[in-house]
């Protein structure tokens, strides 16, 4: 714990370092000049007085084939996991 | 006031010409095409709709205005039993569980859909140049980009291969390639059409959109997909946009704004500045008063997109590492595992956004960068609240710079970021935006505020009839 991870290991993806290009649209947000006086809006929120049901609906059977069907590794209709992780 | 939709309904309605015949014909010159438009053409599943759509006609039943009509879908659309590639390796051979909320509307509706259509992989990209399906070429010149990231449905729309098509607009994917292929393109008011089923880029800016060859067309598909689901929280009810919006006009005294620093710069072309300041002539000439307004530098507003857009394609992308769907690579432990899969099956724009957006969001990153970027997201939103106080509508150009040619933008992220200066600020604002293909090489840009659709019809009819 406490150790910093690098942007290879949080992005999953093997050698991968900031970009000049990233870096310079970052720098123009550093830069940039936000009022005290406006509040932060969330303008995407959602209402919680109107959430739907929570209740499960089960998938109809061609989705649940379909979902089989795209399973990277297959076994008697079950996924096969990259890994069993036995620690 | 033109529709092609109202023409091919009327063309089967008194059996000038079967569903099938129609269909066949789209599928035909999908196939023969070579503009890199389409990623997989629907050849059985449309024609066995279109079979079932003569049928009816047969037995002289009544069949609605959208029934039978043939439409593209860009490939992030999830449509039941159908590839759905996000133009992507990753995910080329995905079969979709189930269909989009969105596209479901226009299959109830009797509507065919006849390909999933080219576009930027998982939307990155302002030229649908990043794609494992090959670069899609402009309608009008098959040397310059289609634009991006839904360049694939603009092309098939402007080339008539499909009769509309429907596009996911981020940060200006459907109005860019509208403009680059001069057709309509129109990006709602966020939350109007559901997003269950599109995969995800930047879920916060998000939108499902039409685009035609026709405004009359944009309505139509418009209203049948609008409304409220269930499956996406942030959708809105609406009511459906009348007809007289799209032949009605623009009273005198009608205030439309503009962005002073949008026009005043010299990284706008000389001849698009030219051409924009003639229709502000245009249009006060016939009454309409004309406002200029102050706005934020396009290079923050660029810059606030993309810090915020690169975060949440990380966090949206973290899913896809070869567990569940998709393509898996082996290695050596899990987490190599993980990381040989992504790092063989993304492209390298989509590579360089997750790392960004990883990065935003990272211990020492996400205070002032992360931050930042929605503190200036909502003074941005504040700004547009403010400025529709005063005006009725904003126009702007589409983009700052005519059209590129294939092969620039990928050497070069920087300038395709830069090419979505005047996009990006109204996806901030979750504004309704229409790319009317007016005037300027690249269109013209209508914005009014939110859920206020209505009046960007109206306005698009006026400036067709004045420009």
């Amino acid at each position: 714990m406490g150790k910093e991870m690098t942007l290879d290991v949080l992005s999953s993806i093997k050698g991968a370092t900031a970009s000049k290009v990233v870096e310079d649209l970052f720098e123009v947000i550093k830069k940039g000049h936000v009022d005290g006086g406006t509040n932060e809006v969330h303008q995407q929120s959602v209402a919680i007085d109107d959430l739907r049901p929570d209740e499960v609906i089960n998938s109809t059977t061609t989705e649940r084939n379909l979902i089989i069907d795209n399973f990277p590794k297959e076994k008697n209709g079950f996924l096969v996991v990259p890994k069993v992780i036995e620690e | 006031m033109g529709s092609v939709i109202e023409s091919l309904h009327q063309q089967l309605v008194n059996k000038e010409i079967s569903c099938e015949a129609l269909v066949k014909g789209k599928l035909d010159a999908l196939k023969a095409s070579d503009y890199n438009a389409s990623n997989y053409i629907l050849d059985d599943y449309a024609l066995d709709l279109a079979k079932k759509v003569d049928a009816k006609i047969a037995k002289g039943e009544r069949i609605g205005l959208l029934e039978g009509i043939p439409f593209g879908v860009k490939d992030v659309y999830l449509l039941q039993g159908t590839y759905s590639s996000a133009s992507s390796d990753f995910l080329k051979k995905y079969n979709s569980p189930y269909t989009a909320t969105a596209i479901q509307k226009l299959l109830d509706a009797g509507a065919i859909p006849v390909a999933k259509e080219n576009c930027d992989s998982f939307g990155h990209g302002s030229s649908s140049e990043n794609t494992v399906f090959g670069p899609v070429k402009n309608a009008l010149d098959k040397g310059k980009v289609a634009g991006g990231s839904s360049g694939g449905s603009a092309v098939n729309v402007a080339k008539d291969f499909t009769t509309f098509s429907i596009g996911g607009d981020t940060g200006g994917s459907i109005r860019q390639p509208a403009g680059y292929n001069a057709i309509y393109g129109l990006k709602p008011t966020y939350g109007k059409i559901s997003r269950f089923g599109l995969m995800a880029y930047a879920s916060s800016t998000d939108c499902v959109g039409p685009i035609a060859q026709e405004l009359e067309d944009i309505r139509i598909v418009l209203n049948t997909m609008s409304g409220k689901d269930v499956k996406d929280q942030t959708t809105f009810a609406s009511d459906a946009i009348a007809e007289e919006a799209v032949s009605s006009g623009l009273a005198k005294g009608t205030k439309i704004g503009y962005y002073k620093n949008f026009i005043e710069t010299e990284a706008l072309d000389p001849a698009m500045k030219k051409q924009f300041k003639n229709i502000l002539a245009t249009l006060e000439a016939e009454g309409i008063e004309i406002v200029p307004l102050d706005f934020f530098d396009a290079d923050i507003l660029v810059a606030t997109y993309y810090a915020l857009a690169m975060a949440e394609t990380a966090s949206n992308l973290a899913r896809l590492d070869g567990t569940n769907y998709g393509v898996r690579e082996e290695g050596e432990s899990l987490k190599e595992g993980y990381s040989v899969t992504r790092s063989e099956n993304f492209t390298a724009e989509t590579q360089r956004r997750i790392v960004g957006g990883n990065q935003v969001l990272s211990q020492g990153h996400s205070e002032e960068i992360y931050n930042k970027a929605l503190a200036l997201r909502a003074q941005i939103s504040h700004h547009f609240d403010e400025d529709f106080k005063n005006v009725d509508l904003i126009l702007s150009p589409v983009t700052p710079n005519p059209v590129p040619e294939i092969g620039n933008n990928l050497k070069d992220p920087m300038t395709m970021y830069l090419s979505d200066a005047y996009t990006v600020g109204f996806s901030l604002g979750g504004l309704p935006t229409l790319t009317a293909p007016l005037a300027l090489e690249t269109g013209v840009q209508i914005t009014a505020a939110k859920r206020q659709e209505a009046k960007l019809f109206s306005c698009a009819n006026f400036l067709k009839q004045v420009l």
